[in-house]
């Protein structure tokens, strides 16, 4: 693996935020053995190494090599005193392996120093709910969305928590807030559609699986012609198995959302664009599980 | 209630590779999926494959309910049965089978009544002991498995096909990297080139 390929794949994982920890491991470690042989600013440019250093520590941890961890963070913070950014990474060392009470005192003291620290915060609500209290947990995200309101991995925190806990209405208010903050984002959408569904209102999995559809598929030319791929596959197969369930029984909808009047040709469009999907070969490669896809689509 | 318990189980290979590949390629989230398998004369159960479903977000239910439904309809024309479904949790220490799985387990034992369920055992997955804790049901609520002997030890209900499956997995997975190519039902909605029923890709060619 060449240092340039390597400096490269780390720095997409940086942009797309991937936790690919061990290979961001095998990579960050190829790089700080050349930084080290080729001196400060040879190979390396310094701004780079430091994000490479704490990317490194970052996979350390996750995957368990923790005295790699404490080389780096050592580095770090000589390099940088009192950065709160390595007051964040000194708190995820302390999560591996010291006590929940111990790195909770050490997230009130930086709190109590500087209340809006909000990175500081988010390790402390997630170390309250990894240690189970849940309700403590949701008071305070719900505090810290109160003053960062355009917070959207927050708020994808809090449909979260809710949604294990099954609450599904209050999962989807959550979703709602990300949804208006990050409107670009099918994903996003695709995951209100399927808690819509799971908290058992059809009419709006539906209407929200098809706004997915929309999403994807309106900038295609003649979108209809070629197979739906990636997420509109896979909102296609949830319309079609709302748009399946409400025409065998009729169903509340919590959210009033009407069921759409030509509901037969939805399923019709639907069980088409499965198929399609599912139909002739994808490059030189075989579209696996036809068969049962097949069936499924018939059985009533 | 011992009555429930009098069955026993056997882990195949495939299935038991399959599983640890599912966890081993998602550390950081949850996955599950369903265990494929029949039932001898004797009683003994065979576990023989495992289909994985979920690695996305496992508490929501569409795409776990058309996954089952397609996992049922391929195991069908296998001549085998949904037998059983297992999960790994997103944190090392959370070894309960979540309210999902609750549920999912109680879909499969409507079609299959000595259903059986298993967690990961994240402390113990990488340690070349057996990382799974067995769960069965009573009535609607699912327990571990407790009785005399733990499970997985000589003369325990549960067996593996060969005592080495869960070091053979361990390198499997760290000095072939067969983890890599697997693929779930949330993978093959992305691209349905992934053949997330069978992964045939994945298995070593002796067994």
């Amino acid at each position: 693996m060449s240092l340039s390929s390597a400096l490269e794949r780390l720095a997409t994982f940086r942009t797309n935020n991937t936790r690919a920890s061990q290979e961001t491991f095998e990579h960050a470690s190829v790089i700080m053995k050349s930084a080290q042989k080729l001196g400060d600013d040879g190979a390396v440019p310094s701004a780079r190494r430091w994000a490479v250093l704490e990317q490194l520590f970052l996979a350390s941890v996750d995957i368990g090599r923790l005295d790699v961890a404490d080389q780096c963070l050592k580095q770090l913070s000589e390099r940088f005193r009192d950065s709160p950014r390595v007051d964040v990474l000194t708190g995820i060392r302390m999560e591996a392996s010291e006590s929940p009470e111990v790195v909770l005192r050490y997230y009130d003291q930086l709190l109590d120093a500087d209340p809006a620290n909000a990175a500081i915060w988010k390790r402390r609500i997630s170390v309250l709910r990894r240690t189970g209290k849940i309700e403590k947990a949701v008071e305070e995200l719900s505090q810290l969305l109160d003053t960062f309101y355009t917070d959207v991995d927050g708020w994808l925190e809090l449909t979260d928590i809710y949604t294990t806990c099954n609450q599904y209405i209050l999962a989807l208010q959550a979703l709602s807030h990300a949804l208006v903050l990050a409107p670009q984002n099918p994903f996003y959408v695709l995951q209100f559609a399927e808690t819509a569904y799971t908290a058992g209102d059809l009419p709006l999995a539906l209407k929200t699986f098809l706004v997915v559809v929309d999403m994807c598929e309106r900038d295609l030319d003649s979108p209809a012609q070629k197979p739906p791929v990636g997420i509109s596959l896979r909102a296609w197969m949830g319309a079609k198995l709302c748009s399946r369930r409400l025409m065998m029984n009729s169903s509340q909808s919590a959210s009033n959302t009407a069921v759409p009047k030509n509901l037969n040709r939805i399923e019709e469009l639907a069980t088409e664009r499965v198929l399609a999907a599912y139909m002739g070969q994808k490059r030189d490669k075989a579209v696996e599980g036809k068969d049962v896809v097949v069936s499924w689509i018939g059985a009533r | 209630m011992s009555q429930a318990h009098s069955a026993s189980w056997k882990i195949s290979a495939t299935a038991y590779y399959k599983v640890f590949f599912h966890a081993a390629k998602h550390p950081q989230s949850s996955v599950n999926g369903v265990l494929l398998g029949k039932e001898e004369p004797s009683g003994k159960i065979n576990i023989v494959d495992a289909i994985p479903l979920l690695h996305h977000w496992t508490s929501l239910s569409p795409m776990m309910e058309i996954g089952l439904d397609l996992a049922g309809r391929h195991a069908e024309s296998a001549g085998l049965n949904l037998v059983g479904y297992y999960q790994a949790c997103e944190r090392v220490d959370d070894t309960a089978l979540a309210p999902v799985g609750e549920r999912v387990a109680g879909k499969v034992k409507d079609g299959f009544k000595d259903a059986i369920a298993f967690v990961i055992d994240g402390e113990k997955i990488g340690s070349g002991e057996v990382a799974l804790i067995p769960y069965v049901s009573q009535g609607t609520v699912w327990r571990p498995f407790s009785s005399g002997t733990s499970a997985f030890s000589p003369g325990s209900n549960f067996q593996l096909s060969s005592p080495d499956l869960p070091r053979r997995a361990i390198s499997l997975v760290r000095e072939q990297g067969r983890h890599k190519t697997f693929g779930d039902f949330d993978d093959h909605l992305e691209d349905v080139t992934i053949d997330w029923l069978r992964n045939t890709a994945c298995i070593p060619s002796d067994i």
